[in-house]
């Protein structure tokens, strides 16, 4: 039986990397631009359609992986361009009410042009098969997905950390005022930031879409377990999106063995357990 | 007058005789309003659609067959069980309505079966909760779809025959009624043939993510993996389940699938050598479902699936009763239906009177590989089909 709750932690973590690729995006958008994104289900689902289409078209997954989320970065710059933009100054309601409509819009066009069945997209033939543990097994893909969702964790660490447009958007998170007054241009920072968030969940829902397939309804769930993860380790917080999200997986995995019906509810149990003892999160900031 | 002249004025007189005959004929019958409740927008739009494509068809087919006018109207559900209920009640009491069939979700079934009583109409409904031939049947409501019991029955049963060394059962299900219903028969079954129920591993309606269940599964090294669960979670269950490899340790079989649609959904490479359990299949070789094949091509250029087929045989049904009895509300339609035999899809279907469940055939099914499809929706072959049903005075239902 050890053995059940030791490869459940191990399934958690690899459950967590995903949790974290699916909600780095929006921490980045409200953390850096203080702009809540309810859109972020809406654009994985993009992204998973995508990944459907160029693989069906090419047979080619990795074709998918790069240009899936490249078309809809350029595609939430276009939007921040013209609509986002105009809005960073108004509440928070207003920003929900307008990316609100933006999910609807993107979910309804999905369903004109993919059709309300949801779609499958194949292992990439290089990925398919297991490792074996015993009595227990572990997709090769799974694995691919927890060091590539690493890899992705260092080098957004690295460019926001290390990198002069790292340092000028994190300034500007604190004042733009002040960033624009020692002449950068706050707004196109403002727009590679959320071209990238948003780029971020487009890239969830590519990586997902071997596990999970696309389906027109898949959005709004994406983007509760997203707030989730958020909620937990901070708004805004890059670490916490990290920490949380594998707290998360572990937390689902570990209670699918000790009260199944429960798994799903003991995630937003752990979340109103950390805003009851820390409510700006794990690595919120007041 | 030649015998010529003669001929010639008899048949022109019975030609404008036909012709001035035909609109009286159909104005003498008064027209059926009859409505359809689908899902044809929100969450379960995928099915709302094709019951509705098969309702059309239905009522186009009969349009010609009566010779008499019937008025369609589409209530959309929204995938939402509150606003069906109050679109029923409005058309009730605003429209006079009294001719429903459809509603995918079994709590809307359940909810409208009730209003439809209330107002002596008529409801014929292929959702999946025993209750609706049950512990909650009513005088108006009418079932298509084969309960839990026959659908637990006609999967499991042919499948311990063909798989004589299975001897370690393992189920995943949703914990929810219906789920629950499922468990219930099976463990009855693995019982009756003395099979051991390795473990169970509920889950919400709310679940998407399978791994921590199937890890489950896995520590208990079962022979059979049998999946409880329907729609997305079915779907997303079997995709991590052959990601995980289980379908090379074990076999796998979704007891309540939804047919040609999910299959397309899966894909073949899902889809090969996994079990299904099956309400309707394209390829059932009945005369009606060759006429519905047909027709379903010519009107729509598709496979007919089961959301179609089920509201396609339904509308008819019913339509084929109004005409028979001449009423189209109350005890004499509800008179009409009961003990009715006719040829449905799935072959010869019978209503049983008792609780108003229409007896017919529940299949098993077994999905191909890419290469062995003869065609683009060829995704499985039928390995077993029949029928099981609680018996009559076994029932809980009372009318």
């Amino acid at each position: 039986m050890l053995n059940v709750y030791l490869f459940q932690v191990l399934n958690g973590l690899g459950l967590g990397m995903i949790y974290f690729l699916i909600s780095v995006g929006l921490t980045l958008i409200f953390g850096l631009l203080n702009f809540v994104n309810f859109a972020h289900g809406a654009f994985f689902l993009l992204g998973s359609y995508l990944c459907y289409t160029l693989v069906t078209l090419t047979g080619n997954f990795w074709l998918a992986l790069v240009a899936g989320p490249l078309v809809i970065a350029m595609l939430a710059w276009a939007l921040e361009r013209s609509l986002i933009q105009r809005i960073y100054h108004l509440p928070h309601t207003f920003q929900i009410l307008v990316t609100l409509g933006i999910a609807l819009i993107i979910q309804e066009l999905s369903i004109m042009i993919w059709g309300p069945v949801g779609k499958s997209v194949p292992t990439p033939e290089l990925l398919q098969g297991v490792v074996r543990f015993g009595n227990f097994a572990y997709p090769i893909y799974r694995l691919f997905l927890i060091a590539f969702s690493a890899g992705v964790a260092i080098l957004l660490w690295l460019l926001l950390e290390r990198t002069r447009f790292g340092a000028l958007v994190r300034a500007g998170s604190e004042s733009t005022e002040m960033v624009s007054l020692l002449g950068s241009n706050i707004f196109r920072l403002f727009s590679i930031t959320f071209a990238l968030g948003v780029g971020l969940a487009g890239l969830a829902g590519v990586l997902s879409a071997p596990l999970r397939g696309a389906h027109p309804f898949i959005g709004p769930e994406v983007l509760g377990l997203a707030f989730v993860v958020v909620v937990i380790g901070g708004m805004g917080s890059f670490s916490g999106a990290l920490v949380a999200g594998l707290l998360v997986g572990v937390v689902q995995s570990l209670m699918t063995t000790l009260w199944p019906q429960g798994a799903s509810l003991m995630i937003y149990a752990a979340m109103a357990v950390v805003i009851l003892l820390r409510p700006y999160g794990l690595f919120g900031r007041a | 007058m030649s015998v010529r002249t003669h001929t010639a004025t008899f048949a022109i007189t019975l030609l404008a005789g036909s012709l001035l005959a035909t609109p009286l004929m159909a104005q003498d019958k008064p027209a059926i309003d009859f409505y359809g409740v689908k899902s044809v927008s929100g969450a379960f739009a995928s099915y709302g659609k094709y019951a509705e494509m098969g309702s059309q068809l239905a009522v186009e087919e009969m349009q010609e067959t009566l010779d008499r006018e019937i008025n369609y109207t589409t209530l959309d559900t929204e995938g939402n069980a509150g606003r069906a209920i109050r679109k029923v009640q409005e058309a009730i009491n605003q429209e006079d309505a009294r001719l429903f069939n459809g509603a995918t979700l079994s709590s809307t079934a359940l909810a409208i079966g009730k209003e439809v009583d209330k107002a002596g109409g008529v409801f014929m409904t292929p959702a999946g909760a025993d209750e609706l031939t049950g512990s909650e049947c009513n005088a108006a409501t009418f079932r298509w779809s084969v309960p839990t019991y026959g659908a637990i029955r006609e999967t499991l049963v042919p499948l311990i025959e063909k798989l004589p060394d299975a001897k370690r059962w393992y189920t995943i299900t949703p914990e929810y009624v219906f789920g629950e219903a499922l468990l219930q028969n099976a463990e009855k079954v693995f019982e009756e043939y003395g099979l051991e129920h390795v473990g169970n591993s509920y889950h919400s309606l709310q679940e998407q993510e399978f791994s921590g269940y199937l890890t489950n599964a896995m520590s208990t090294s079962p022979d059979v993996l049998v999946l409880l669960n329907f729609g997305a979670q079915s779907s997303n269950a079997l995709r991590q389940a052959r990601n995980f490899g289980l379908n090379e340790q074990m076999d796998i079989v979704m007891v309540w699938s939804a047919g040609l649609d999910q299959l397309q959904e899966l894909g073949a490479d899902n889809v090969e050598g996994i079990y299904f359990g099956a309400q309707y299949w394209h390829e059932v070789d009945t005369p009606m479902n060759r006429h519905l094949v047909e027709k379903v091509k010519e009107a729509y250029d598709i496979t007919p699936n089961y959301p179609l087929a089920a509201d396609y045989i339904m509308t008819r049904t019913m339509l084929e009763a109004v005409d028979a009895s001449g009423a189209s509300e109350g005890p004499e339609l509800i008179a009409a239906l009961e003990g009715r035999t006719y040829q449905g899809p799935t072959g010869e279907e019978t209503i049983r009177a008792a609780d108003h469940q229409v007896i017919k055939d529940y299949y098993l099914l077994q999905g191909k590989g890419q290469a062995e499809m003869d065609d683009a929706d060829d995704f499985a072959d039928i390995i077993s089909s029949g029928h099981s049903f609680v018996e009559e005075d076994k029932s809980v239902c009372q009318l």
